[in-house]
């Protein structure tokens, strides 16, 4: 690494001492500098304009003349026209796949399809990918019949059930009678309705065809969804100054937020579908959000019990979750009753 | 202020908060001695906070009126006000000193009426904190048991949450109380760690039914008789732990009971699902055939973060190592995976768990640029291929110790494999156990070294299962066994 320099053990010279943190920085400007030059050269190959010209430039002619500036950029602008592409796909679709091989001795040779979901986060940027890594199966002999897939490998955070998903969309015969059941329908308490159809449907969802778009599509709305549930979240804190300027918590107790006495705004964990309010009053608040950013459930409870007024002003109006805030006012909430 | 122990009935309920533990018990010295001069002064701030002082009030002048006056025979005099006492703390802080005085101070000073249970559970999960390699665990899965066998056609499209049991701490704690204080009296302590995405749960059994056991001072300190239950955050994953041989040897004097600890904290380890579990939502624990002393290790394999089911050769999609953002107009081939791992924070969970902690180390992995020959070149591709970024300082997740059972012929080749004799002949299945402070690690600079040859080598010694049991025929981890 050039920006580690060797710093001289235990030097007391202090023209030296500063001579070497000024090499430092300046080398860290190189880099930086550097890379943004990498940037720009990348990004200028990627232009359309470029691009254009050198797909209309025809071929055979100059291939034979090694000395042609054309002849060698030709395979890095092509990577690049090819990069450009595949980063268009990305971001208008959200879902690509590719092939991987596993580099394992005994993996066999089929290559594993590859599915990657980008999600685009609240500034713009967007969020590592996420990658589903899928096996062909074709272990048992199923009267030659469509390939069977099978998930791999994924990437895709705990509290999104895979093997739950795995087992709607992607259903294996055999599979689903014998393990799936431990997460097979364990999503719903509301279809005992169902039972007398049972037999019927087990013969019916044993032939069911994998949906490998309905998969990706429902896990990219689950992911999508956990995005937007974060997001709203930080929005919030922001809003109610919460957050410092370097995007990390304050360190110190922060005020309450004047126009609704809120101290502390959080999810409750990682998957960010509760989120605890706390108000300079000592009331205590959770609220649930649901996939499409709505306040579904919310409790708050004080000194004297629960506080039904602004359960009910955070489930109300519609309940997005950006609107909490101006629903949350006290002056909005002191004149509600008199409406 | 010793309670009146005359009358002593056998009780359900558990061990209260502020049962005090006599500050002059040797072994307490020693449990808090673990501690260092900051963590103790850290705990005795926190101690002496608003929110707290109910809970552990110091021993003030007040309070030693009506007691015998021996005050001035003690190096330490009594306080006046709580805030006199917080100041001595703070100045404490500020000046270089050594531990010992800061313990003695809390011993023989402050909390010289007694150290609660509940303050000996808060050092001990600051110590763990402070020492995330101090124990041992064992991850287990929570999963759902159904009872109902649905195949309903159109399940709620809205709902494929995992089966992350919601868990309000109190309520928790409260039905755990209920399953096992048939069995064992308790104390515990819920609270979330301050480092690692983690509610910790520790758990100290004694086998008394008596609300102050009469039994030396000592064996509150015992730390076989203390069991943690660590939950990470968002996952279905429960890790447990005996605390085994951490703390000072204190347990001679109970030996009858030392046996018994293993069956208490197995009674525990049993009761948590049931404790988790709801009418219409059942929980049970499988083990996942992975143990580690590391609980950063423990979260990246069996945590809410990526690469719970994408280790090994995966792992390079676990840290998005290959391609970089959508937004990037490089072409991904000419970056390197540092920058791509470096460049994508903006994920809300890996931000804060996971890379921030690794991108420091990862800078200091200086990739040396020495020319290589074509030889070693085409080795590193390989290893690159088939670790990833696990087992380089990349991707810090250390296996302690891993153990391999082969249940292939010795000679046979890999091709021909008749499954019809293994189940009757002797076979000596051949065991193999790797021990260290990082074995796929050390399998890693191996290859590196070209001792194991990295194309060739079986993906268990990648770490690609991430186990640390398995049972292996033809280079495939066998799951039956799990």
């Amino acid at each position: 690494m050039t920006t580690s320099t060797s710093r001289v053990p235990a030097s007391p010279d202090p023209e030296e001492e500063e001579l070497e943190t000024e090499i430092a920085s300046i080398r860290a400007e190189i880099q930086n500098l550097q890379k943004h030059k990498r940037f720009l050269t990348s990004s200028l190959l990627a232009t359309d304009p470029i691009q254009k010209l050198l797909r209309k430039q025809p071929q055979p002619p100059t291939t034979t003349d090694p000395t042609d500036p054309l002849t060698t950029i030709s395979p890095i602008v092509h990577s690049a026209g090819a990069h450009t592409s595949s980063n268009h796909h990305r971001i208008a679709f959200g879902a690509t796949a590719f092939p991987f091989k596993d580099p394992s001795p005994t993996a066999g040779s089929a290559t594993l399809l590859g599915v990657r979901i980008d999600v685009c986060a609240r500034n713009g940027r967007f969020a590592k990918p996420y990658y589903i890594i899928l096996q062909h199966e074709h272990n048992r002999a199923v009267s030659g019949s469509a390939k069977m897939l099978k998930v791999y490998r994924h990437t895709v955070p705990g509290f999104i059930s895979i093997a739950k998903l795995e087992s709607v969309y992607l259903p294996r015969p055999g599979v689903t009678r014998e393990n799936g059941n431990g997460h097979r329908g364990s999503s719903s308490g509301e279809d005992e309705d169902a039972e007398p159809a049972k037999p019927w449907k087990k013969s019916g969802s044993s032939a069911r065809k994998q949906d490998l778009r309905g998969f990706v599509r429902e896990l990219r709305r689950e992911l999508v969804a956990w995005h937007m549930r974060v997001d709203a979240v930080e929005f919030l804190r922001e809003k109610l100054g919460l957050v410092g300027e370097g995007g990390g918590s304050l360190p110190f107790d922060v005020s309450p937020d004047r126009d609704t006495g809120i101290v502390s705004l959080a999810a409750v964990a990682v998957e960010a579908r509760y989120v605890r309010v706390e108000w300079v009053d000592g009331r205590v608040g959770r609220f649930k959000l649901s996939n499409a950013g709505i306040v579904e459930r919310a409790v708050v409870i004080g000194d004297e019990g629960r506080d039904k007024k602004v359960e009910d002003a955070m489930t109300g109006g519609g309940g997005r979750v950006e609107t909490i805030l101006d629903r949350l006012r006290v002056d909005v909430l002191s004149r509600s009753p008199g409406l | 202020m010793a309670r009146p122990q005359t009358v002593r009935a056998p009780t359900a309920a558990s061990l209260p908060n502020n049962l005090r533990v006599p500050s002059s018990t040797p072994s307490l010295t020693k449990s808090l001695g673990k501690l260092s001069r900051q963590a103790l002064l850290d705990l005795a701030l926190t101690w002496l906070d608003d929110r707290n002082i109910a809970s552990f009030p110091p021993y003030l002048q007040t309070d030693g009126e009506d007691g015998p006056d021996d005050d001035q025979a003690l190096p330490y005099p009594a306080g006046k006000t709580i805030e006199e006492v917080r100041q001595v703390y703070e100045d404490l802080q500020d000046r270089k000193g050594a531990k010992r005085e800061v313990l003695e101070r809390i011993l023989e000073g402050d909390w010289r009426h007694g150290i609660t249970l509940r303050q000996l559970a808060m050092a001990d999960l600051r110590y763990m904190d402070d020492h995330p390699a101090s124990l041992r665990w064992t991850a287990l899965e929570l999963s759902r048991i159904d009872t109902k066998r649905k195949n309903s056609k159109s399940p709620p499209p809205t709902d494929w949450s995992g089966s992350v049991p919601r868990m309000q701490a109190a309520t928790f704690v409260q039905s755990l109380q209920r399953e096992i204080s048939p069995l064992v009296k308790a104390h515990y302590h819920l609270a979330h760690s301050a480092t690692l995405p983690l509610t910790f749960l520790r758990i100290f059994v004694v086998d008394s039914p008596y609300q102050s056991p009469r039994r030396a001072a000592e064996i509150f300190t015992d730390s076989s008789r203390v069991i943690y239950v660590a939950f990470p955050d968002s996952c279905p994953y429960v890790y447990t732990s005996i605390a085994a041989s951490t703390g000072p040897k204190s347990a001679p004097s109970t030996s009858s009971l030392a046996t018994d600890t293993r069956t208490l904290q197995r009674l525990v380890r049993d009761s948590i699902p049931k404790a988790l579990s709801r009418p219409q939502e059942r929980f049970s624990l499988q083990a996942t055939s992975l143990a580690a002393k590391n609980l950063p290790t423990l979260l990246a394999l069996r945590g809410p973060g990526r690469s719970t089911a994408s280790t090994g050769a995966f792992s390079i999609f676990a840290d998005a190592a290959i391609e970089g953002s959508p937004l990037d107009p490089r072409p991904s081939n000419t970056v390197s995976p540092e920058e791509h791992i470096r460049a994508s924070h903006s994920s809300p969970t890996e931000g804060k768990e996971n890379t921030n902690g690794s991108v420091n180390k990862r800078r200091s992995s200086a990739i040396d640029t020495a020319p290589l020959s074509p030889d070693s070149k085409k080795r590193r591709l390989a290893i690159h291929s088939r670790f990833g970024t696990l087992g380089s300082s990349l991707a810090p997740a250390p296996l302690d110790r891993l153990d391999i059972r082969l249940l292939d012929k010795p000679g046979s080749s890999d091709g021909q494999y008749d499954d019809d004799d293994d189940s009757m002949s002797t076979l000596p299945a051949i065991s193999l156990t790797f021990t260290g402070s990082d074995v796929i690690g050390g399998i890693r600079k191996l290859a590196e070294l070209g001792i194991v040859d990295p194309e060739r080598m079986p993906s268990w010694m990648t770490g690609e299962e991430g186990v640390s049991v398995a049972t292996v025929r033809l280079g495939e981890r066998l799951r039956t066994d799990t």
